[in-house]
């Protein structure tokens, strides 16, 4: 599914004139199917804002632009957004918050039953098991437990179980390594690799996390005071070194590298991950 | 979500911001008695009060769509009760008579007046929200239960308490929010259906939420703890509580309200003015 | 003497298994000290153990001399070690910034002129001065950290503990709440001791002990840690990203020396080559 946003914009409190907040500024882009998109600003920049109107959990205002995800036309009042919610799964910043069932079987499975409420007892067990696995939990060992007795990293798993079991070919994840140690946030992206290689076509993440964008990105964009500001390759977007810093940004680890040594005369050219700086590095070496 | 008014402060200096906040709360309360003064279908008082809020909302610099704004929260309430006089209410001639609706002149004149009354009331009570931080509201209401101590009723305790859940209303609603909006994600559907699907489909709602604010109030309680708290003894106030001439002036004004009130109900409109 | 003393200090929350067991350390005066370690491995539990928030089971704990043990201490304790948790919205109690930095001087029952003194240069220190009469809810994360840092400031603390105040911020908001805590250690001599999960936040300390299942699994300056690399991966650690391409370049044969930890070191190293 492509999603195509034109001229997006979004006015909190908008009936009333001193308090009213463009949140969203005339946003256009366009996120292709098996993109691996970044979304990187500052707080308040309109990031979660836009995110939350690609599942219709804000909606489009009138006369403020319009959303296509695959067939689903936002800006329709027919759109039927059940079932665009059950295609486009949503990962908030800390996503352990909103368990609430009484065993880990029954708040995965919580989404798949509001979704699909024909689904048989057994193709639902099946569906649970297949989200559990996915996420790295043994469904036998942990399928009857109190959500509330996991360890911190397992809510979260299970958090994430309960949004992709559905098998929804959008993810939209929002800050979602925060608080997550070093190793915890590697193997979370690797899951995010391994849902992207199975049934999420796209997954577009919003984070703060800059090496995160440049590592696992294709493409990314900029938010700023509610305008997007850049897209592209990483590359590009970190292009402009000053800018990014007069953002209140960070700049990722290569990117400082290459700076760096830009500074001192020595140019180098990657596509800013770590495998494509020292290709970079050693075949100069070579030359 | 974002624009609930109610119990917001609006920081800005003004006269009314520089009241005490012991005597504006009895200035408040004083003003809610002065509104339940207003005899049956005595408008004029009504309008006594609402000249009274619309200064007192000038003299405070608050946008005046701010204190109005308070009435969209129990909007519910006054509708209903409006209604429940109009169709319910049989004193009085007949004036509007449509299958099983009959409408009287007294049933209308009824509603009308309670949408006046509760309007007034909140306007009044959003006034002093808005005009006084919750941490002044606490004090002064400790300060006013101080009496309470003599029956040893824990009021500094019971202020605190007060003014950390005044703190925690917007945290709690935007929590509330994110929290609607995740389950949302996950196909919750919070609108359809009878009375009892609507109230289990809450509880994907409620318990996060209550487990939340649990784990809030503990790392809450840790860091008061960190920072010294221990009780009410020995403690010092850095904002100290004066009144001043603008106290005076107010009651005095108050007091005048009251006093026109009171003067309508016994007289009428033209005898006070003549 | 050390500022602060652990001697084989052991904690449990459910007395079964030790949260920190066996604990020896000590931080000295002026220090900049970074504690990392995976989730679960104790080093929050320090941080309560530092002021007193929890006590230890065995062993003794000294800060500035006191010991934790004694009750009648725990509050010259909590004076002396000022910790900042990782939720800025679950450690403000008052809805104006002024009010929430007065919080822990009015516990101390510090008298009113001073406790204004105490604010103004709490939130200078910060660099939030001119948020005085702000409600914290309307400021950004990294604003609310520094009203957190600035609030505990006021008790006038010779330690600083930040744990993981980071955790929650965007960029900027990271980046300004580290330059405080690296300003006050620098200019007033305040005693830093940062937990975190960012490896680059431990590069610039003097310091670093990194915790695993409750215990000091390594003590000593950033290079001596971070050259353990077998170790480093063991305690489920990373090291520093700049470290992890110079180990990489150096498999690949390229000749830099080992032991870079940060981007400009890494830097320097390559251009020696050319």
């Amino acid at each position: 599914m492509q999603i195509e946003v034109k001229n997006l914009s979004f006015t909190y409190s908008k009936d009333s004139k001193n308090l009213s907040n463009k949140a969203l500024d005339d946003i256009n882009l366009t996120i292709n199917e098996g993109d691996f998109f970044g979304i990187i600003g500052q707080t308040g920049s309109g990031k979660t804002t836009f995110v939350q109107h690609l599942n219709g959990l804000i909606r489009l205002q009138k006369n403020s632009g319009e959303i296509k995800i695959g067939d689903f036309d936002l800006s329709d009042k027919k759109c039927d957004f059940k079932a665009l919610r059950s295609k486009v799964g949503m990962v908030f910043q800390y996503p352990e918050h909103q368990l609430f069932a009484e065993t880990v079987f029954e708040d995965v499975a919580f989404g798949l039953k509001n979704f699909q409420p024909n689904l048989c007892d057994i193709e639902i067990a099946q569906r649970v098991e297949d989200a559990l696995f996915m996420v790295g939990l043994d469904f036998n060992k942990i399928k009857d437990k109190s959500p509330f007795e996991l360890s911190g990293g397992q809510k979260r798993r299970v958090a994430i179980a309960g949004v992709i079991v559905t098998r929804p070919e959008v993810l939209v994840l929002d800050e979602p390594a925060a608080g997550l140690d070093p190793i915890g946030k590697r193997d979370f992206i690797e899951l995010l690799h391994r849902l992207h290689r199975t049934f999420v076509k796209t997954i577009i993440i919003v984070s703060h996390d800059m090496n995160l964008v440049s590592e696992n990105c294709n493409r990314a964009g900029i938010f700023s005071k509610g305008k997007l500001i850049e897209v592209g390759t990483p590359k590009e977007i970190f292009a402009n070194v000053e800018k990014i810093k007069a953002l209140g940004l960070d700049l990722p680890t290569t990117a400082k590298l290459m700076h760096e040594l830009k500074s001192k005369g020595v140019n180098i050219d990657c596509d800013l991950t770590v495998q494509g700086f020292i290709h970079a590095i050693t075949g100069r070496g070579a030359k | 979500m974002k624009d609930v008014s109610f119990g917001q402060y609006y920081p800005t200096k003004s006269f009314v911001h520089n009241l005490d906040a012991r005597i504006k709360i009895l200035l408040t309360i004083a003003y809610i008695v002065a509104v339940f003064l207003v005899g049956q279908f005595q408008f004029m008082g009504f309008l006594l009060c609402l000249i009274f809020v619309i200064l007192a909302t000038a003299f405070a610099k608050v946008p005046f769509f701010r204190v109005l704004k308070s009435i969209k929260g129990i909007l519910f309430v006054i509708v209903l009760s409006a209604i429940l006089q109009l169709f319910f209410n049989q004193d009085g001639a007949l004036i509007f008579e449509w299958s099983f609706i009959k409408i009287y002149d007294k049933g209308l004149l009824m509603a009308g007046f309670i949408i006046a009354r509760i309007t007034l009331v909140v306007l009044g009570a959003s006034l002093l929200t808005l005009t006084t931080s919750p941490v002044e509201i606490a004090d002064g209401i400790e300060s006013l239960l101080y009496p309470l101590k003599w029956i040893k009723f824990p009021v500094h305790e019971f202020a605190l308490i007060m003014s950390i859940a005044l703190r925690f209303i917007p945290t709690l609603l935007e929590e509330t929010d994110r929290i609607i909006k995740a389950q949302k994600a996950r196909g919750a559907d919070f609108e359809s259906g009878n009375i009892f699907k609507k109230a289990k489909a809450l509880i994907p709602i409620l318990i996060p939420l209550l487990i939340c604010s649990f784990r809030r109030a503990d790392e809450l309680a840790d860091a008061m703890d960190a920072r010294c708290y221990s009780g009410s003894k020995n403690r010092t106030k850095y904002k100290k509580m004066r009144l001043s001439w603008r106290d005076l002036v107010g009651s005095l004004v108050v007091a005048l309200l009251i006093f026109g009130i009171v003067q309508f109900n016994v007289t009428g409109f033209l005898a006070v003015v003549l | 003497m050390s500022l602060i003393n652990l001697e084989n200090v052991s904690f449990s929350y459910d007395k079964r298994i030790n949260a920190v067991s066996n604990v020896t350390l000590s931080v000295e005066q002026g220090q900049y000290v970074a504690i990392i370690g995976h989730n679960g491995s104790g080093k929050s539990t320090l941080a309560k153990l530092f002021n007193g928030l929890v006590l230890p089971d065995s062993g003794s704990l000294l800060v500035d001399g006191l010991d934790v043990l004694n009750k009648k201490h725990l509050l010259e304790i909590r004076k002396r070690v000022g910790v900042v948790f990782q939720n800025p919205d679950n450690q403000l109690v008052a809805s104006i910034v002024e009010d929430d930095v007065a919080f822990g001087p009015e516990n101390l029952g510090v008298n009113r002129n001073e406790i204004g003194e105490r604010i103004d240069f709490a939130l200078s220190s910060v660099g939030m001065q001119n948020f005085r009469h702000s409600s914290p809810t309307r400021l950004s994360g990294g604003q609310k950290q520094r009203i957190a840092i600035a609030g505990v400031l006021a008790l006038k603390p010779k330690i600083l503990v930040l744990d993981e105040s980071t955790a929650m911020l965007d960029p900027q908001g990271r980046k300004d709440v580290l330059d405080v805590a690296l300003k006050l250690n620098k200019e007033q001599k305040v005693t830093v001791i940062n937990i975190t999960h960012y490896m680059d936040e431990v590069v610039s300390a003097d310091k670093v002990i990194v915790m695993n299942k409750g215990k000091i699994a390594m003590s000593g300056t950033p290079k001596e840690i971070f050259r353990q690399k077998q170790k480093i991966e063991e305690y489920k650690l990373e090291l520093p990203l700049p470290a992890i391409i110079a180990d990489k370049l150096i498999e690949q044969g390229v000749g830099i020396k080992d032991g870079v930890l940060t981007e400009r070191e890494l830097a320097e190293e390559l251009c020696r080559l050319k």
